[in-house]
């Protein structure tokens, strides 16, 4: 494998020359259930809950299982930096709208562009959090997989803009009011060891004209004293990319494919920051070849220095069926590879 | 189905039927719960337990029973409950060539659907709703309408692996959903709704949603109908009216009528199916709650063109919900005509 011209090389302390591995990762929920026999082991547990068959220690149990097993794939597939599969994550704000004070879930609607569906944020008070909303789920992470866990919240913005709100006054007033309390939620990670932590925050691209509220609200979650990674996904970032780039976080995640997008051509604005490239599809089934996706990272790679390139599905990988995730895992990781001159 | 449909009027009389009321008719989307004996033959069927036949026999019972429950209602204009259907884009994807079956993916909480891949050219090889249409039909006077799902939300629901664009996809399943829609008429359905409930999904396509329904309604003389629900529908509103169809029928409850601000600026020209109660929450909607929906809808709809009915599809609700539902429905329509009745007969 001839590795990438703009690919750099380092040098052990032996003198041996190694070629650099694009970093590869995953955002947002792995599949819950699978269609393989057994597969739906989790499915079977939540209808057995609801009809009152098993209590909820039970389905807890059927939690940790899942996890574990997406924790084991995400490691064997070779993704470097995992995360915990969001499998207790009913949708993006579950987690929040469940824990937090002054909000529950309300009614379903629509994720976006997507054939899924979500409950909505309905905020009645004040918000309120004790900070510990995902410790218990990322600390389990972390003593089970064999490598780096980040963990992830909803982004402030997605959160206020698809909230149903009876409490406060205006938009700026909600995006305030997340933004504290999920300071509170990555004080908490931070204290149990979170070193970075996602931020997935859709509505950043799907809603460019309220660019600079997210930045009043990122330069707030950036003093939680984590290093953030701002993904955004579905929609193309090109009208705000520079904003992007001057964001107080460590990585920017940004999709090239689900629209047309100039993104890929102006790469360099992101400077020392990490760029994740949504390059894997995650919500077509079409499986990419190793070629395409190598392709894609070289183009990149004229841009940005390759240890600052991670490799990365679109979005969450929750859109697809559990077979076809492996197989497009397989296919990342293999580019990620063949990027940094790696013999497949 | 166990049908304790306790507390309903007695059917209409033939003479009653014969004089539908021609305003504020009362429908539904299109699928009611299966009742527990079906959705255990469905699960034998799949572990190959019970043949095609005798699943089909179950399906025709369920339907059967819909119907006289639709008609004890007193529900205006039908639907056959679609029992014989996995979900909306699946049964059709089922039935066409050019579609794999796809893995399972969860559409919310815990439900999970098989989501269709288009992996070649699509074709309708044969009538996929007719015979259901013609048996339904059979079992009552009052309308049936055709149920169809739109090639917009077909292929937004599918994954697309075959067609090089998103529009190539979505004009190759218009003429299959033309030809299908063309045989439902043909076999005399006066009503054909082809639901686009994800035609706000990425509202820069509108124009493909439109340019699609217009290949499935360009040859027909029934009533058209589009149900949409549950997206921004701002989004793509006021150019939605330009969807070639007679009526949209639209979730509003959901959110709290909020889209009939919309009509204000820009007026609503269409006929509507107005939803008054939500198909998504156990809780029972009152007389007098779903009837202020209709005054609502009335601020901005005339009577003759606006048609109460729930919010969505009722298959995630248990059979007596679904049951209790129509009822409010039926009454709150009841009420309302009566309100205008009084205003039209001076004292």
């Amino acid at each position: 494998m001839v590795p990438s011209p703009a690919l750099e090389t380092r040098e052990d302390e032996r003198g041996s020359v190694h070629h650099l591995t694009l970093k590869t990762t995953v955002i947002g929920a792995f599949p819950k259930i699978s269609d393989d026999p057994g597969g739906q082991h989790l499915r079977s547990a939540l209808h057995r809950h609801d009809r009152g068959e098993i209590d909820d220690a039970v389905l807890d149990a059927a939690y940790a299982a899942a996890t574990k097993g997406a924790i084991e794939e995400l490691d064997a597939a070779g993704i470097d930096v995992i995360n915990d599969g969001h499998i207790r994550w009913d949708d993006l704000f579950a987690p929040f709208a469940t824990a937090w004070g002054g909000v529950s879930r309300g009614p379903l609607e629509r994720c976006y562009d997507n054939n899924t569906y979500f409950r909505q944020p309905l905020i009645e008070g004040a918000l309120t959090t004790d900070g510990k909303t995902l410790v218990a789920d990322f600390t389990y992470a972390r003593s089970l997989a064999k490598g780096e866990v980040k963990a992830a919240i909803c982004g402030p913005l997605t959160f206020a803009t698809l909230a149903i709100d009876k409490h406060y006054r205006s938009l700026e007033d909600r995006v305030g009011a997340v933004t504290d309390a999920l300071v509170k939620e990555l004080e908490g990670l931070r204290e149990a060891g979170a070193t970075l932590v996602d931020v997935e925050d859709p509505a950043i691209v799907a809603l460019p004209q309220h660019i600079e509220l997210a930045r009043e609200a990122y330069t707030r979650l950036h003093r939680a004293g984590v290093p953030l990674a701002l993904q955004t996904y579905f929609f193309p970032a090109d009208r705000v990319l520079e904003d992007l780039a001057s964001f107080p976080v460590a990585q920017v995640g940004i999709d090239i494919r689900s629209r047309d997008t100039t993104a890929l051509r102006r790469l360099d604005v992101f400077g020392d920051k990490v760029v994740v490239l949504g390059a894997l599809d995650a919500r077509n089934t079409r499986l990419e070849t190793r070629d395409e996706l190598t392709a894609l990272a070289e183009q990149a790679l004229k841009l940005v220095k390759p240890e600052r390139l991670w490799l990365a599905p679109t979005t969450s990988l929750e859109f697809l069926p559990h077979d076809v995730v492996t197989k497009k895992l397989a296919v990342l990781v293999d580019a990620a590879r063949a990027a940094g001159g790696v013999p497949a | 189905m166990t049908q304790t449909t306790g507390g309903l009027r007695p059917p209409r009389t033939p003479q009653a039927r014969e004089n539908p009321p021609r305003e504020l008719l009362t429908t539904t989307v299109g699928s009611f719960g299966k009742p527990d004996y079906l959705q255990k033959a469905r699960n034998a069927f799949a572990r190959g337990k019970l043949t095609r036949a005798e699943l089909e026999e179950l399906e025709r019972k369920a339907t059967t029973e819909w119907i006289r429950i639709q008609e004890e209602l007193d529900l205006d204009i039908l639907v056959d409950g679609e029992m014989y259907r996995g979900d909306m884009v699946a049964h059709f994807a089922e039935l066409l060539e050019g579609y794999t079956e796809g893995g399972l993916v969860r559409a919310y909480g815990n439900r999970y659907y098989h989501k269709p891949i288009i992996s070649g050219p699509i074709r309708r090889p044969k009538p996929m709703t007719v015979d259901w249409w013609k048996f339904a039909q059979s079992l009552t006077d009052r309308p049936v309408k055709g149920m169809l799902t739109g090639p917009y939300t077909m292929l937004d629901w599918s994954y697309n692996e075959a067609y090089p664009t998103r529009r190539d996809a979505a004009l190759a399943l218009a003429e299959a959903i033309r030809e299908e829609a063309e045989d439902l008429e043909r076999a005399g359905a006066k009503y054909i709704q082809i639901d686009e409930p994800a035609i706000h999904a990425r509202p820069e396509e509108l124009p493909i949603a439109i340019e699609a329904m217009a290949i499935v309604t360009r040859n027909l003389k029934a009533k058209t109908i589009s149900h949409i629900c549950y997206g921004d529908f701002a989004a793509i509103y006021p150019g939605v009216l330009e969807l070639p169809v007679d009526q949209l029928d639209l979730a509003m409850v959901n959110y709290e009528y909020k889209y009939l601000d919309l009509f204000e600026k820009d007026p609503f020209t269409r006929e509507m199916a107005i939803g008054i109660v939500d198909v998504h929450k156990h809780e029972l909607e009152t007389v007098a709650e779903a009837a202020e929906g209709i005054r609502k809808g009335l601020k901005y709809v005339s009577a003759e063109r606006l048609l109460p009915h729930p919010d969505c599809g009722l298959k995630t609700r248990p059979v007596e919900e679904s049951i209790a539902k129509c009822r409010v429905v039926v009454e709150a329509a009841k009420l309302v005509r009566a309100e205008l009745a009084k205003k039209a007969v001076p004292a």
